[in-house]
């Protein structure tokens, strides 16, 4: 049977010797991970953290609804920011992709301006600047609007590496059967595309969602804001912003999975995926 | 107020700001890449406590938000008795995320490694970790240049983090904001910070490009 990945490939089934000396580091890691969990875990003990009063009311349900009506606001911005994100991308992708110069440069041009921004810059923007023109935004807005302009650049680079990667033999096919380009693209072409970039635009989604946690900037209620109404609530700090993150970490960590599920699917792994 | 308003008054404030963020990135990114590189190598060892305890470190800061984890280190780590100053809170943070997206990097430059060349470095009688030093990580590292530099970009990106904690000197972020609190610097106080963070993001894909293409291994 031939090796999966690297992983396994890197070391050959061990002999008596080196199993045994596997399984002594084995037990030492182990070991070491426990004192380390340990040390950590007394540090809570030592330092309060683990009182009752700092987690019993994570036993409520009031506790879960309003973190879940926070938690509402924050999917809701993600999912409405990665729509706006993947229908302007959409339109720079096509720019890109145009025979046209001036347009071609302008889509290229805003595609690296929107890339090599940090969305707090353009959140900043939204919250500070906007508001001074009189243009009235909701808080949802003021966060939703920054995260999907930071995001479209990098979903049209996305789309567009899709579009990339259909065969040429598809275009060549369409246009001798007699398309026209507006129909080649929209069905031959994107339909081949989209598939190859799912994985891409969820892990987009993730960056959208990771982005959203700035709400508290424009006091937006999303998950991170009901965390600080908790705290003052109740007085207690490290529990819930602990609680938080873990919940962060779960809802990123399975559309990741999500992700790579799709990608391992579709025979390609999420090309042109961003970090952070 | 006009650009070149903005610039006679707070022209040396920007280019303190510019080089602030600079040096961020910089550390953030040398931090992270060390990191990342002793993540993946437990991350491939035989002892499987080390690879779950690696893999599990990755997930971790692969999907924490950045604010979040920097709220962590700045306000509740206190409760724990565990203090660190603003500005290491910052660097933590900026260091951290990234190292997480390196490993990955670098476990999927590592499975463009042909498996050849692993039978070959045990035919020649080198050790685990002889062969992990100088023919997996190398290897590994050569494919791995576009992924990196995009990575570096998103380094820098990250660094704006630090307009979050009261941090001197202050980064681009940072300056916009209090340009924009004190007096109303409008689009051209954030137009100067987007073009420095621009000019910079694009010098790094330049070179990133140019070294990919002098190391890129052709297959």
């Amino acid at each position: 049977m031939k090796p999966t990945s690297i992983r396994e490939m890197l070391y050959e089934p061990p002999g008596p010797a080196a199993r045994k000396r596997i399984s002594i580091l084995t037990w030492l890691a182990m070991a070491a991970l426990v004192v380390l969990t340990a040390l950590v875990i007394r540090q809570f003990a030592v330092t309060g953290q683990l009182d009752a009063r700092y987690w019993s009311f994570f036993a409520r349900a009031t506790t879960w609804r309003f973190l879940g009506e926070g938690l509402l606001t924050t999917l809701e911005a993600a999912v409405t920011g990665a729509g706006i994100a993947f229908a302007l991308g959409f339109l720079m992708m096509r720019g890109k992709l145009r025979k046209n110069r001036p347009l071609r440069f302008i889509s290229a041009a805003l595609i690296e301006f929107t890339r090599g921004v940090p969305t707090l810059l353009f959140i900043y923007f939204f919250f500070l600047v906007v508001p001074q023109t009189g243009w009235k935004l909701s808080a949802f807005w003021k966060i939703t609007l920054p995260c999907a302009i930071s995001a479209c650049g990098v979903v049209a680079e996305a789309l567009r590496s899709g579009v990339n990667a259909v065969p040429r033999g598809q275009t060549e096919a369409a246009l001798s059967l007699g398309l026209t380009d507006t129909r080649l693209f929209y069905k031959v072409v994107f339909p081949q595309a989209i598939r190859f970039v799912i994985p891409s635009l969820i892990a987009e989604l993730v960056i959208v969602l990771k982005d959203t946690t700035f709400a508290y900037i424009v006091t937006c209620a999303d998950l991170m804001q009901n965390a600080k109404v908790l705290i003052s609530n109740y007085d207690a700090m490290l529990s819930v912003y602990l609680v938080v993150a873990v919940l962060y970490i779960l809802i990123n960590y399975l559309l990741n999975r999500l992700s790579d599920r799709l990608a391992a699917g579709s025979g390609r792994t999420g090309a042109g995926r961003s970090a952070v | 107020m006009s650009i070149s308003n903005l610039l006679s008054q707070y022209g040396d404030r920007y280019v303190q700001a510019l080089l602030t963020t600079w040096k961020l990135t910089a550390f953030s990114f040398t931090a992270a890449f060390a990191l990342g590189v002793f993540i993946t190598v437990l991350r491939v060892c035989p002892i499987r406590p080390l690879r779950s305890a690696g893999d599990f470190y990755v997930q971790i800061f692969r999907n924490i938000p950045g604010a979040a984890l920097l709220i962590l280190l700045v306000y509740a780590l206190p409760y724990l008795k565990i203090l660190f100053s603003y500005g290491a809170c910052v660097l933590i943070a900026t260091s951290l995320i990234p190292s997480a997206f390196c490993s990955e990097h670098l476990m999927s430059g590592m499975n463009t490694i042909a498996p050849g060349q692993i039978e070959a470095a045990r035919a020649l009688g080198l050790t685990f970790f002889q062969m992990i030093r100088r023919i997996v990580i190398p290897q590994a590292l050569r494919s791995t240049v576009l992924p990196m530099t995009n990575l570096l970009v998103a380094t820098m990106l990250t660094t704006s983090l630090a307009s979050q904690v009261p941090l001197r000197p202050m980064e681009l972020t940072g300056l916009v904001s209090y340009i924009n609190t004190r007096a109303a610097g409008g689009v051209a106080a954030f137009a100067i910070s987007a073009a420095l963070y621009c000019a910079t993001a694009l010098l790094i894909g330049l070179a990133g490009s140019l070294i990919d293409k002098k190391v890129r291994i052709l297959r």
